[in-house]
Formats: C-alpha cells, sequence, structure tokens
C-alpha cells in the first residue's frame, strides 16, 4: 500500500484550513487513508486503495476530503476532449515510429505561472515516485519525467535511439555515457535500464535541437532534466505501455499541480499511426466513459432505501457529479480517476459519500446449518485419544529447511515440494511428514523432563503425479516418544490402542529401505490392502543428525484414510 | 510461634516426645533408646533441625568396635583357648594334636591358644607330653575376652563405654584394617550432639498435647483393609501443604484449543468448514478473485512459486474461459475488465497458499444458497520471519451466499463476530479496500484488554468474482485476524511462539 508524506503546511494550505489529527482521522477514511504518523510538520499518510492513485498526494486527499465537506471542486479547465481540443500553442511531442517496439507511448504537458517551493517539488518528486512504482508497476507501464520547460525548443521528440551511439550527461553524473553505458555504470540504469536493454533500439527524448530531455524509463539528463526549487516553467512527460494508464497519470498530476498554482499547458502529442483517441491528442485529455447504475442495483447492494437525490448528493460529496433519472445514477467520472469498472465501483463511492455510519447493521435472514469438515471431526477424536495417552499436542510451522526434512532424515528429496523462490534456505520445502517436526522438538528440547510424548494432526504435502497439481495435501498425525527405555514393544502397543478405539482392524507389514527407522524394528500399518501409515524406532543416525542421545519411537498415519 | 504438629513425620514426633531440654541428643542414644536405624535417626535430625527445633552443640569423635565374622563365630562357639581348656577338663590330658583334630582347630591356632593359657597358669604340659589344665577355671582375662564377644553379638560397643580392662583387652582383639582374622573392627565415626532449642521444646509441649505419640498408622496398605488392623488405630493426619511432585499430562496445545473454540463458535453461528490443499495455482489464488494478473500482491516477492511441477495440468472449466474473459473485457458480469491479455500458462502456474480467501473461490461453483461457509486455512507468505510475521500462519475466512444479503447483512454479521468471537465491546466499520469485494468494509473493535485495533476485512465479493464462478447471488466475504486474539489469549507476545517446537515452553503454557 502506498505511504505518502506531506509537510503539514502544504497540506492544511491544500485543505483550505488547519484541523488536529483527531478530525483527520475522523474524515480518512473517505479516503481509506490512515494517518500513520504526525512528527514536528510532517504528517505520513497510508493509503489502502491501490485503484486510486488521484489519493497517493496531498493535494489528492485534500481534494476527496474537500469535497466531502462540500466544498466545490475547483474548475479543471485545461482538459481537452474528443470534442474538444486546446491549442497547444505550438508545444508539441512527436513520437516516431520507431518507439514502437521499445516502449510505443509517450505524452505530455506544460506547466507555468507558480515557483515551485521546496515543499511542492519534495511533493512533485514524491508523486512522481509513488504514480511510477506503485501504479506505474516499477516504471514498467509508466515512467516520468519532469524538464525546465524554458530550456526546450518544441516540438520534442520521442523516439527509439541506438544505445551505443546516442550518449548525453545523465542526472547524477559530469560525463556523457551512452545508454548502454547508463544501464551498466548508472544506479538508475541498474535499477530500470532491464526494463529496456532486450531492445534493439532504447527509448530517447530530445529537444527539437537535439538537446536530451531524458533516457526513459531510466534517467533525466543533468541539463533540461535537472529541475530545481523556485523553477517557474514546467514540462511534463510520461512514457509507458498503456495509453489509458498514461493519460490518468498526466491527469492526476495536471490536477495536482493546477491546485498548486499552476497553469497547465496543453502539449499536441502526434503518434506515427492511429491510437484509440486519435492520432494527436491533446494532453491533459479526459477519456472516461461516463459510469451508471441503478437505484435497485443501490438498494440491493446496500440495503437501504434511499432516494435518487440521496445517491447524488452523496456522489457529490465524493467530488462526482451525477443525475438522477428513470431509475437510474449516471455519473460523470472525474478526470483525476479511472476505477470504475463495474456499476458496484460507483455504488462503493455512494455508500461511503453516504456515510457508512448511516447504514444500521441487520442480522443475515437466512437459516443453515454449522458443520465442521470430517477431517476436523476425525482430528479432533484422534487428538483427544493421543492426550488420553499421555501425550502432549505440539503445532508445527509447514515450511523448512532440506537440511531437516530430507538430509536430517535420510528421506527422498525426489518426494519433496520445494520452493523456486525461497526467501532463506530455512524455509524452502514443504513438509513431506510431520516426523521432522516432532524430531525437532526433541532436538531443542533436551532440558525438558523426560519422557516426552508429543503429537500433532496438521498437514503435510508431498509429490503425487496422479494429481492435478502434481502435488497432495494429507491431513495426518505424527507421534513421538523418547525416553531412556523406548522401543519397537511401546509404540506398536500406542498404534494398537489408537486403532482399537478408531474402530480400525489393522495388519503389520515389513517396512523396508526407509532410512527414518532401525530396519527390522519398524512396520507398515496396513488397512486391507491400504498403506495408512508407518511407525517404529527412530535410527540413531537420524538421532545424531538431530543432535538427540535418547531412545525414540515414531508414527505417522494419513488420516484421511480412515475417513471412510 | 505457629506449630503444626501435623507437619510433623512420625520419627520427628517420637524423637521430641523422648528427649528433654539440656540433654545431650545423640544418633547412638536415639538408635539405643528409640530403637532407630541410623538412617532414620540422619534423617530425623535434619528435619528437626531444619525445622528450628534441635541445634547442634558439639561434635565428637568415637570410636567403635564392630564384631566381624570371625569375632561372630568365635562369639557363638566360643574362642579356642575356652574350648581348649573346657575340653581337658572334661576329657582329661591329651596330646596337642588330639586336641587340634578333636575341636576340629589349627594345629597352630591349638599350639597359640596353648601358649597363652600356659602363661597365664591355667594349663601346663605334662609328663607325657599332654596338655592338662592346672586351674578351677579360665582366668579373667579370657572371660574378659569371651564378654566382649558376647556384647559384641548385640551391636557395636562404643569405647567410650569399655572400661580400662575391657580397653586393654579389646586392643589385643581388634584392629582398624585386615580385620578379617580379627574378632572385631575399629570404626571411628564422628558424631554430632544435638540439644532441644526452646521452640523444639514448645513443640514437643505441642505434640504431647495434641496426644500425637508417632505411632499412628501411615499409608493405608491393602494388608491393612485385609486384616481389619487399621480399626486398631488411629490415621496421622498429613501436612497438607506438603510439596507436591510434578506431573507432565497429556494435554491439547492451547493455540489449538484456541482455534477449535472458534471453529465451534462459528459452526454456532451456522457456518460450514471448508478445507483445501496447501499447493495452489494462480488461477485460484488471484485470478478467479479479480486480481489482475500483472497486480503487485502477485509479485515474486510476495507469492512463494513451487518448483517443480511448476504448472498444474489444468485449470477447471467453464471457470477458466468465464474468468480469463472477465479479465479481458469483463465477460458477462456488467464489467469493463482490466483491458489486458490474459495469461493462460501463469494462471496455470503454482504457488502455495497466499490468502485464506483462495478456499471461498474454491467454494463458490460448488456452494448451496443460501450458504454460509468458513475455513482456518494455513498461508504462506513471502516475508521475513519476525514477531508479526510467519513463514507459514493461520488466516479465518468465511463467505456468506444469499439472495437478501447487503451491506447492512454484513455490518451486521461483523457485528456478531466482533461480540462473539473478540468479545468487543464497541465496534467501528471503515471502508476498506480489497482486489476482490466491492464496497470492502473494514472492522475495528474496542477489545477490553487490547483497545482498538482492526478485527478484520470484508466485503461483497465484486459480481466479476461471482459471476465468472456461476454465482449469480451476492455473496458477503469476510476474513478475522485472530493472531492477536490468540496471543492475547495465550499471553505471548510473538507469532512465533504460536508453533515454538519447544516442548517444555508448549508443556507449561497455560492458555486461558
Amino acid at each position: 500500500m502506498p505511504k505518502i508524506e506531506t509537510t503539514g503546511r502544504l497540506f492544511y494550505n491544500l485543505l483550505g484550513k488547519t484541523i488536529d489529527d483527531e478530525q483527520l482521522e475522523e474524515v480518512f477514511p473517505v479516503a481509506k487513508a490512515e494517518l500513520d504518523g504526525h512528527e514536528d510538520d510532517l504528517l505520513k499518510i497510508e493509503l489502502n486503495d491501490t485503484n486510486r492513485p488521484d489519493l497517493w498526494s496531498a493535494a489528492g486527499i485534500a481534494r476527496q476530503l474537500k469535497a466531502y465537506w462540500g466544498k466545490e471542486a475547483p474548475l479543471y479547465d485545461f482538459f481537452s476532449t474528443a470534442e474538444e481540443t486546446f491549442d497547444s500553442e505550438g508545444r508539441e511531442l512527436i513520437i516516431d515510429a520507431s518507439a514502437k517496439e521499445v516502449r510505443p507511448y509517450s505524452i505530455g504537458f506544460a506547466a507555468k505561472g507558480h515557483k515551485v517551493s521546496e515543499d511542492e517539488l519534495e511533493a512533485l518528486i514524491q508523486s512522481q515516485e509513488k504514480l511510477c512504482s506503485n501504479f506505474g508497476r516499477k516504471r514498467k507501464t509508466i515512467a516520468i519525467g519532469i524538464y525546465r520547460s524554458n530550456l526546450i525548443t518544441y516540438p520534442v521528440h520521442y523516439r527509439g535511439a541506438d544505445p551505443d551511439t546516442t550518449k548525453f550527461i545523465p542526472l547524477g553524473m559530469d560525463r556523457e555515457l551512452t545508454l548502454r553505458e547508463i544501464c551498466s555504470e548508472h544506479p538508475k540504469g541498474k535499477e530500470y535500464g532491464p526494463i529496456v536493454s532486450d531492445s534493439k533500439v532504447f527509448p530517447y527524448l530530445h529537444d527539437d535541437k537535439g538537446e536530451t530531455l531524458s533516457f526513459p524509463p531510466v534517467i533525466n539528463s543533468a541539463h533540461i532534466g535537472a529541475v530545481e526549487v523556485g523553477d517557474e516553467n514546467l514540462f511534463l512527460e510520461l512514457s509507458g505501455t498503456d495509453l489509458h494508464d498514461l493519460l490518468l497519470t498526466a491527469s492526476i498530476l495536471a490536477c495536482d499541480m493546477s491546485d498548486l498554482g499552476y497553469e497547465i499547458l496543453p502539449v499536441k502529442v502526434s503518434f506515427p499511426e492511429e491510437t484509440e483517441f486519435g492520432r494527436e491528442i491533446t494532453v491533459p485529455y479526459y477519456f472516461q466513459e461516463p459510469i451508471s447504475c441503478t437505484l435497485s442495483q443501490v438498494h440491493k447492494t446496500l440495503g437501504e432505501p434511499m432516494s435518487g437525490d440521496d445517491a447524488v448528493a452523496a456522489l457529490k460529496r465524493m467530488g462526482i457529479y451525477a443525475i438522477y433519472d428513470e431509475d437510474t445514477i449516471w455519473a460523470t467520472v472525474p478526470e483525476w480517476r479511472n476505477d470504475f469498472l463495474h456499476p458496484v465501483d460507483l455504488v462503493e463511492d455512494i455508500m461511503i459519500g453516504y456515510g457508512l455510519g448511516n447504514f444500521q447493521p441487520e442480522m443475515p435472514q437466512d437459516f443453515t446449518v454449522g458443520r465442521l469438515s470430517p477431517a476436523e471431526e476425525l482430528g479432533r477424536k484422534v487428538k483427544d485419544l493421543m492426550v488420553g495417552l499421555g501425550f502432549q499436542e505440539m503445532m508445527y510451522n509447514y515450511l523448512g529447511s532440506k537440511r531437516e526434512y530430507v538430509d536430517n532424515m535420510r528421506f527422498p528429496a525426489e518426494k519433496c515440494i520445494f520452493i523456486s523462490n525461497p526467501m532463506s534456505e530455512n524455509y524452502e520445502v514443504v513438509r513431506p511428514s510431520v516426523i521432522p517436526s516432532l524430531l525437532e522438538s526433541e532436538s531443542v528440547s533436551a532440558h525438558a523432563p523426560f519422557p516426552h510424548k508429543i503429537f500433532e494432526v496438521g498437514k503435510i504435502a508431498f509429490l503425487d503425479e496422479k494429481e492435478n497439481s502434481g502435488t497432495t495435501t494429507r491431513n495426518s498425525l505424527g507421534f513421538l516418544a523418547s525416553d531412556s527405555v523406548m522401543g519397537y514393544n511401546e509404540v506398536s502397543s500406542i498404534v494398537n490402542t489408537l486403532f482399537y478405539f478408531l474402530g480400525k482392524e489393522y495388519q503389520l507389514s515389513a517396512l523396508e529401505g526407509d532410512g527414518r527407522f532401525i530396519p527390522g524394528r519398524c512396520a507398515r500399518i496396513m488397512l486391507g490392502e491400504q498403506d495408512v501409515g508407518v511407525f517404529g524406532e527412530i535410527h540413531p543416525a537420524v538421532l545424531e543428525n538431530w543432535g538427540s542421545q535418547t531412545p525414540t519411537i515414531a508414527c505417522e498415519v494419513d488420516l484421511d484414510l480412515l475417513m471412510n | 510461634m505457629e506449630i503444626d504438629v501435623k507437619n510433623l513425620h512420625p520419627l520427628e514426633v517420637r524423637l521430641l516426645r523422648h528427649v528433654a531440654l539440656g540433654e545431650p541428643i545423640t544418633a547412638g542414644r536415639i538408635v539405643d533408646e528409640l530403637g532407630y536405624k541410623v538412617g532414620q535417626c540422619n534423617q530425623a535430625f535434619s528435619w528437626l533441625s531444619a525445622k528450628g527445633y534441635l541445634v547442634e552443640k558439639s561434635r565428637e569423635s568415637r570410636v567403635l568396635y564392630e564384631l566381624t565374622e570371625f569375632g561372630r563365630e568365635q562369639a557363638e562357639k566360643g574362642t579356642p583357648t575356652q574350648r581348649i581348656f573346657a575340653f581337658i577338663k572334661a576329657e582329661g590330658p591329651h596330646a596337642l594334636p588330639e586336641i587340634a583334630s578333636a575341636l576340629s582347630l589349627d594345629k597352630s591356632e591349638v599350639g597359640s591358644a596353648f601358649g597363652q593359657l600356659s602363661k597365664a597358669h591355667c594349663v601346663r604340659m605334662n609328663d607325657e607330653n599332654k596338655a592338662q589344665s592346672i586351674a578351677d577355671e579360665l582366668s579373667g582375662e579370657f572371660l574378659l575376652t569371651a564378654n566382649l564377644l558376647q556384647k559384641g553379638l548385640k551391636g557395636d560397643l562404643d569405647e567410650s563405654a569399655l572400661d580400662a580392662d575391657e580397653k586393654k583387652a579389646m586392643g589385643r582383639i581388634a584392629k582398624k584394617r585386615g580385620a578379617a582374622s580379627s574378632p572385631f573392627k575399629v570404626i571411628e565415626r564422628e558424631e554430632i550432639v544435638y540439644e532441644l532449642t526452646e521452640e523444639g521444646a514448645q513443640a514437643k509441649e505441642a505434640v504431647l498435647k495434641a496426644n500425637i505419640t508417632g505411632e499412628e498408622l501411615g499409608s493405608l496398605t491393602p494388608e491393612m483393609l485385609a486384616s481389619g488392623s487399621w480399626k486398631e488405630g488411629t490415621f496421622r493426619p498429613y501436612g497438607l501443604n506438603a510439596p507436591t511432585s510434578r506431573l507432565i499430562p497429556g494435554r491439547h496445545n492451547p493455540y489449538g484449543n484456541y482455534l477449535q473454540w472458534v471453529k465451534d463458535k462459528l459452526c454456532s453461528l451456522g457456518f460450514e468448514e471448508f478445507d483445501g490443499s496447501l499447493v495452489e495455482n494462480e488461477f485460484w489464488n488471484g485470478d478467479a478473485l479479480f486480481m489482475p494478473q500483472f497486480h503487485s500482491a502477485r509479485d515474486i516477492h510476495d507469492v512463494y512459486y513451487i518448483k517443480d511441477p511448476v504448472h498444474c495440468k489444468e485449470i477447471e472449466e467453464p471457470w477458466l474461459s468465464q474468468v480469463a474473459k472477465t479479465h479481458e473485457d469483463g465477460w458477462k458480469t456488467g464489467s469493463r475488465g482490466w483491458r489486458y491479455k490474459f495469461d493462460h500458462e501463469f494462471t496455470r502456474r503454482q504457488v502455495l497458499r497466499s490468502q485464506g480467501t483462495v478456499l471461498s473461490a474454491r467454494q463458490l461453483p460448488k456452494a448451496k444458497i443460501p450458504g454460509k461457509y468458513f475455513g482456518v486455512a494455513r498461508c504462506f507468505r513471502y516475508d521475513q520471519v519476525d514477531a508479526t510475521h510467519g513463514a507459514d500462519f493461520y488466516q479465518t475466512e468465511g463467505i456468506v451466499l444469499g439472495n437478501d444479503v447487503n451491506l447492512k447483512t454484513l455490518l451486521g454479521l461483523l457485528k456478531m463476530f466482533a461480540e462473539e468471537i473478540a468479545g468487543a465491546e464497541e465496534v467501528k466499520y471503515v471502508p476498506g479496500y480489497f482486489p476482490f469485494t466491492e464496497p470492502s468494509i473494514e472492522v475495528h473493535i474496542k477489545h477490553p484488554v487490547l483497545g482498538w485495533f482492526e478485527l478484520g476485512g470484508s466485503g461483497i465479493f465484486r459480481p466479476e468474482v461471482t459471476k465468472a464462478l456461476g454465482i449469480d447471488v451476492p455473496v458477503l466475504a469476510w476474513g478475522l485476524g485472530i493472531d492477536r486474539m490468540a496471543l492475547m489469549h495465550l499471553g505471548l507476545n510473538d507469532l512465533r511462539e504460536l508453533f515454538t517446537p519447544n516442548i517444555e515452553s508448549v508443556r507449561t503454557r497455560r492458555g486461558n
């Protein structure tokens, strides 16, 4: 979940008033926000809705809260639409066909008329980062560059360039590097270079005089791309793979900057071929479709018999303009949002705008029968028997190391489910048996008074070709006992008692080639032809692997096979 | 000082009754006078000293003479001198070899005994070279030895109890080492002399007053019951606060008990339990929940992938086609979809279940309407393991299907959970965000101990989730974070403790 920081000065200024933290916490749910901390003048805010990138800035949150308080929304009158295009006054961004194979889209807009202050610049850079990393999948689908507009000679060109001959001085360095060198030498190149480095050509942004703006999505130039406090004329460029997401991100940034006091200047973007929105798009561009839902759908989902006017008023508090007509609520999606996939998304906004506190909890009316799963029923029976036999129930983690589950146990690795991206080798195998878990207890419990009698009813999983997943998960009973005198006869007696009370007639057959047990002192438990478990004296080599010096017996039974 | 006579062992009682202030109390004395064994005596001393009833006054070295096997034989049959003297007295003069064979003695023994007897003028050798008696009876010296032997039969002899002559005689017949051929063995023993303290005297008074003799009955035995001998005596009252011994019972795991309790609660509220495999695929783990395949929570750094087999064989139809289409353009769900090309290979990729909601999704195609389901599912997350994150952990999740469920019934359900399961005093709802529910609600509760915290997340499944899986009624989905309550319940503050392998820690864990 995105977390942002903002100075109180900037935030309260955008809000139009200063309110204390308690009031903030009270109203924050409207933006699905949580106050994470407030130290000196720095507010830390966590945003829970990963589909609302417009809220990941102080301006965006302030916009949402102000609407909720009933303030008229500012007029964002710089959006071109399919019907109406603003004059870009010569500011143009031309996309070359060569960019298509590496990163097809680039769009941009400009801003002027406001000297950027230190906390505004920080806020802008933060927005840029949050949008690129959370919404733009770590710059894979969206990368944003901010440039000094007055140094640019329009039109700006975006193209695929030869990575070995194209060179410029990147931000943070003092010499020219080729695009390919940037990928291997510049810290940002190492981080983001892989997004494009498999391509023949790399994305490259320069002005009409050939001055470099940037190597998107990696790094700006040290000249045009080095925005500083006090800069008054800015150009913003967004490159990426999805036109919808790029346009939305540009709209969010434009609205935020407008809230900060900038005048937003349109840029005409010319593509080499037709896009969904034409060959030329003047950005910022309003592309969202209206969304509607029926009032009966609102009633059904929210359970509240509100009127159409109530719903419209609720949406207004969410900053959404809507009208109610013939059982339907028609809403205009705000320029900075594009999260209405389904009418239920509009219903949720009605819910929040209406106020969650205005819905009275009701009990579901339907009668249903509660029931434990058969595995749980049998598990409880088995647990009670084991407790009656003097055993302590244990509960273990299901992930462990190869050393524990395979090497120490002399158990075949071919049966085990390995993780391909383990975080550490301590957690790289799903346990194929309860017995290693029980032996781990032995290895850490030499100080605990003997006898040790422990068991677990839990899950194990191992490879099984017959299954769709190639694996099977089983409900399993494992028990272990250790003491200075402990052997086959003890474990066999326990098994006998257990199966007697479970009402299962079993036979024993010889267990051979199982390195976990002492040969000749271990057995398979058979229900007819079905092998349902094993038990025996743990092999001293295994005990040695676990650092145990006490004779130990163990047993494991597949409970799923007992369930019929 | 409060004296509880019930805390006195019979050995203590009898000793206390026997001794008086100012008297020296020694093991030797108690053994003699009360017939204790030395071990019993030492036990009584140790207990009474610990209670402050006896105090050590001094330590004395004692010399004891213990009869050897050899000495015991002589005591029973008589010494060679006695026997030789008695023989010739009765049978007349005999040659020494004749005496030896008649009495089954060694010739050398007979020789040395004859030497002693003649030196003491009790016998002499006559002209026929036969031994004959010249005294009426044996002289005192020999009797002394015989007497000592007889006394030795009754028990060890204390040097301090011997007179000067006896000591002299003992000097001849006792040895410290290699005493096998001597009648007595010398034993040196340090003996502690105790005295009764003032408190001891009071304890004695208390014992006398309570009329306890130390002869009361101890453990009831089958023999006492069979013979009826218990009727003859009274039972000694036991010290009620005597230290108890540690027992190690068979026990359920307290965390397991808590989970069982939660399951029972949910059953009582009409929920049916579901369960599933630990290994899942991307389809059920994310796609079926309408999480786009590029969603950040599906990243390599959030989910564990299975190394082999990387993919499952197939995804069940028609769910695969319907879900894929829903992602792409919304299918018939009323949604516009995520507008991307659904990856049919990625969807088969296998992972360890990362969220319990998977089981809810899997339940949907086979669910009854109306229906309520829950599961306590082990889930796996790519997280650094610490006090608040486990490599694997339980999630408690469920769904409610019904034509008439809605936001208000969801709130009602959450309220019921908050009150019934979490014991909440107050409940607060806030809008939440989950990729698979819309609207989404978080429930925060005020717990009597933990204060305000987030109990769980919930919502109404998106139509993209339900319709694609063949369900046309609204479905409430909820998850409860009960780990925190479990920790509180068990008096722990580290999640790792819930799954500790440490036997002693689990054995002694109480739970509530």
